[in-house]
């Protein structure tokens, strides 16, 4: 079988020649560089210990990945233990049959950020299965409304300036929002907070699981994540499995590492769940669905990770925190931000493309407009050899594996 | 699972592979810097170009070119097959080398001159191979030719051998990045010494005449050079020795920006954008006079530079040669 690669090097070319063009993006690429490069020059200086601690947590995430089967196990049992429900997805479609299974149709679901959602296309999904889903990371709610995809893992609507979210809200709330940065976020709360407390679920990502004790720990500013995993009755946490630390402790030192190379000293809110709500308070019999959802269910992803963890060559990629911190230095996302990337960004997110999400065919145009000059590992508290893994594909696309 | 890749990277990857350079320019062009300069093809040191600098204006020519074909779509003439929209032009690969503007010739092959002359001067003695000298295969390497760079390291360690020498000293950190890194993986008992052009600098830096220069300069740290090989400290210590000032930039040293020049070929408008930014980034150290110590750096900056933009760029061997000459 031959692919043709020959029109996608093309199409690909002219999407970044206009992101280049794109004054919004160059406008809020260069405010949003050089806010993260001072911030976490200033963080890094209050936190000295930070670097020490990467490379502990480094130790803590390669060990992790080769033994992911083992913690999968172990922290299955551990939600199951706590009462709530764990299952394994073996790949995109079993994932989101699972989730629908849960759901169910015409329901009110009301999401928090996750990559891992992008990777699904979650919420589309679920739409399509005639439920109303509502993304409620304020960057994800533009995005929702403008039918975008993210251009930055953490900041997806990265590219839409003040004006543009006014004209949206405008037409979407039906009245008029003024193009003030905090008249927009109070027209979404008083929107978002009403869903919340009607929503059937709840769906979050995680940003690291201890397997020892199934503790889902979810890093966020907003708060929406509180509300939308404490809110509904259900909640789902979708996740995938690299991102299974053995304790505890190692989760928390993973966690502080992921912020604060996010640029935070530390985040608004960081949630810890492990179960469904309960109480013992009455004759002290523990009743489950106190004032927190009444069921509670993760869904392990794995689709192409653990297959990933096998080879030698890129298992390091999975070690990935997602902080994001890469991305502000690489030149070519400076300039031209998601554009450079599929559903994952940047030269990392070329790898997790090739194995994880788009395959071959969408990573290897990807492959080759990296530069390969090798910032991103300077950056990258987990020292990811992004450079040589990009190398190893661009190989593959050239012999095949 | 077989892959069609833009033809612009068979093109390239054919001429290295059967010509000894990405562009197939012919070994007595690749050479004729050294005339008159009656350098053995025997010695411990071998002098090393790779062909990199004579071909940079060449690499531009090109890209010039096929902009020149079709304004419209210049990027889809570079990936559906430059061989082919050439030929349809009735332009021929002859034409475009013969577009090349004399004093950018004149300029790229005069590097590798200035960098022998600046070496003589410091006492090194040395080998070149002459028209015999084959491209070192980095850009296989990059491109992700592995198998044929297998083969083909093989031939160019056939040359290096003929000269005898121990150490190899590489003008591109590119060449040396390779010779460094990947050929010892590749051709079995590989263990010449790898130096760049900076090292041989460096260590006799102590002799090097001062340079005449009012103001200072701004290095363009390499991305090859500083996070791969290291070298960069390297760079302000023989500054220092000739007299001249440094200013530096917050992204030097091993967080210094990439210059665009690696995705040029597939690219060429993003890789532009990169350029531009990098030279403006750089005169925000408060120097326009901009020195590096990379071929494709030296070129993609350029490349970047405004045409009304009197920043000044020049590799580290044009400017110490100021000194050599003196």
């Amino acid at each position: 079988m031959t692919v043709d690669l020959r029109k996608d090097f093309v199409d690909y070319a002219k999407s970044l020649n206009s992101a280049c063009e794109d004054t919004n993006i160059q406008k809020a690429m260069t405010r949003a560089v050089g806010s993260y490069r001072d911030t976490v020059a200033e963080t890094m200086e209050r936190f000295q210990h930070t670097p020490e601690l990467a490379r502990e947590v480094r130790e803590i995430k390669s060990q992790s990945v080769a033994n992911l089967d083992e913690l999968l196990k172990q922290a299955m049992a551990s939600v199951e233990r706590n009462k709530g429900k764990a299952f394994y997805a073996k790949d995109h479609q079993a994932a989101l049959e699972i989730a629908l299974g849960i759901i169910g149709r015409n329901k009110t679901v009301v999401k928090g950020k996750s990559m891992l959602g992008e990777e699904l296309h979650l919420r589309q999904y679920l739409e399509d299965n005639g439920n109303e889903v509502w993304e409620t990371d304020l960057g994800e709610f533009i995005l929702q409304l403008r039918k975008e995809r993210p251009m930055h893992i953490l900041s997806p609507s990265i590219h839409v300036p003040r004006e543009q979210v006014a004209e949206v809200f405008s037409k979407f709330f039906g009245k008029e929002v003024p193009p003030d940065i905090a008249e927009e976020v109070k027209a979404v709360r008083e929107f978002m907070r009403e869903k919340y407390f009607t929503a059937d679920i709840g769906i979050s990502g995680a940003n690291v699981v201890a397997a020892d004790t199934g503790a889902m720990v979810i890093i966020e500013n907003e708060g929406n994540v509180r509300l939308a995993t404490g809110a509904p009755p259900v909640h789902i946490v979708i996740v995938g499995i690299e991102k299974l630390v053995p304790t505890f402790q190692d989760a928390m030192k993973v966690a502080e590492v992921t912020w604060r190379y996010a640029q935070y000293g530390i985040p608004g809110y960081v949630n810890i769940v492990s179960g469904p709500s309960k109480t013992g308070d009455i004759e002290k019999v523990t009743t489950y669905g106190a004032h927190g959802p009444k069921e509670f269910y993760v869904i392990f992803v794995d689709s192409g990770r653990s297959e990933m963890a096998k080879q030698e060559k890129f298992s390091q990629a999975l070690n990935c925190l997602r902080c994001g911190g890469c991305m502000y230095e690489c030149p070519v996302f400076q300039v031209t931000a998601g554009h450079f990337g599929h559903i994952y960004m940047g030269g990392i997110g070329t790898i997790w493309t090739a194995f994880v999400a788009g395959g071959m065919e969408k990573a290897t145009p990807l492959a080759y407009s990296c530069l390969r000059c090798g910032r991103c590992v300077e950056r990258c508290p987990m020292s990811i050899e992004v450079p040589a893994m990009i190398g190893e594909l661009r190989k593959r696309a050239i012999h095949g594996e | 699972m077989e892959t069609k890749m833009p033809a612009v990277l068979d093109i390239i990857s054919d001429n290295i592979i059967k010509h000894g350079n990405p562009l197939a320019l012919k070994g007595s062009e690749t050479a004729a810097w050294a005339k008159g300069l009656d350098l053995p093809v025997r010695g411990e040191l071998l002098f090393y170009t790779g062909g990199e600098y004579q071909l940079l204006p060449f690499i531009d020519s090109l890209v010039k070119t096929i902009t020149h074909i079709d304004q419209g779509s210049k990027v889809f003439s570079m990936m559906m097959g430059v061989r082919n929209m050439l030929n349809k032009a009735g332009i021929n690969a002859e034409k475009i080398y013969a577009s090349v503007l004399a004093k950018d010739k004149e300029r790229y092959n005069s590097v590798c001159f200035k960098a022998a002359k600046v070496l003589q001067g410091l006492g090194y003695e040395f080998c070149y191979a002459g028209n015999k000298e084959l491209y070192s295969g980095a850009l296989l390497y990059e491109l992700g030719y592995s198998k044929d760079m297998k083969e083909y390291a093989q031939k160019v360690v056939e040359v290096v051998k003929k000269s005898g020498a121990k150490t190899i000293v590489c003008l591109s950190p590119h060449a040396a990045e390779v010779f460094k890194f990947v050929y010892p993986k590749m051709v079995e008992g590989f263990n010449l010494e790898v130096l760049t052009f900076v090292d041989l600098v460096w260590q006799r830096r102590a002799k090097l005449a001062r340079i005449k220069f009012s103001g200072a300069v701004v290095i363009h740290d390499s991305c090859r050079l500083a996070r791969e090989l290291g070298i960069h400290q390297e760079l302000r210590d023989i500054l220092e020795s000739v007299g001249v000032e440094v200013k530096e930039t917050p992204r030097s040293r091993e967080w210094t920006t990439c210059c665009g020049g690696p995705i040029k070929i597939l690219f060429p408008e993003l890789s532009h954008v990169i350029g531009a930014r990098r030279v403006n980034e750089l005169k925000e150290s408060g120097s326009e006079h901009i020195l590096t110590s990379c071929p494709y750096c030296l070129s993609a900056l350029e490349g970047g530079r405004a045409k009304e933009d009197s920043a000044i760029i020049e590799d580290l061997i044009e400017f110490l040669y100021r000194g050599a000459e003196a």
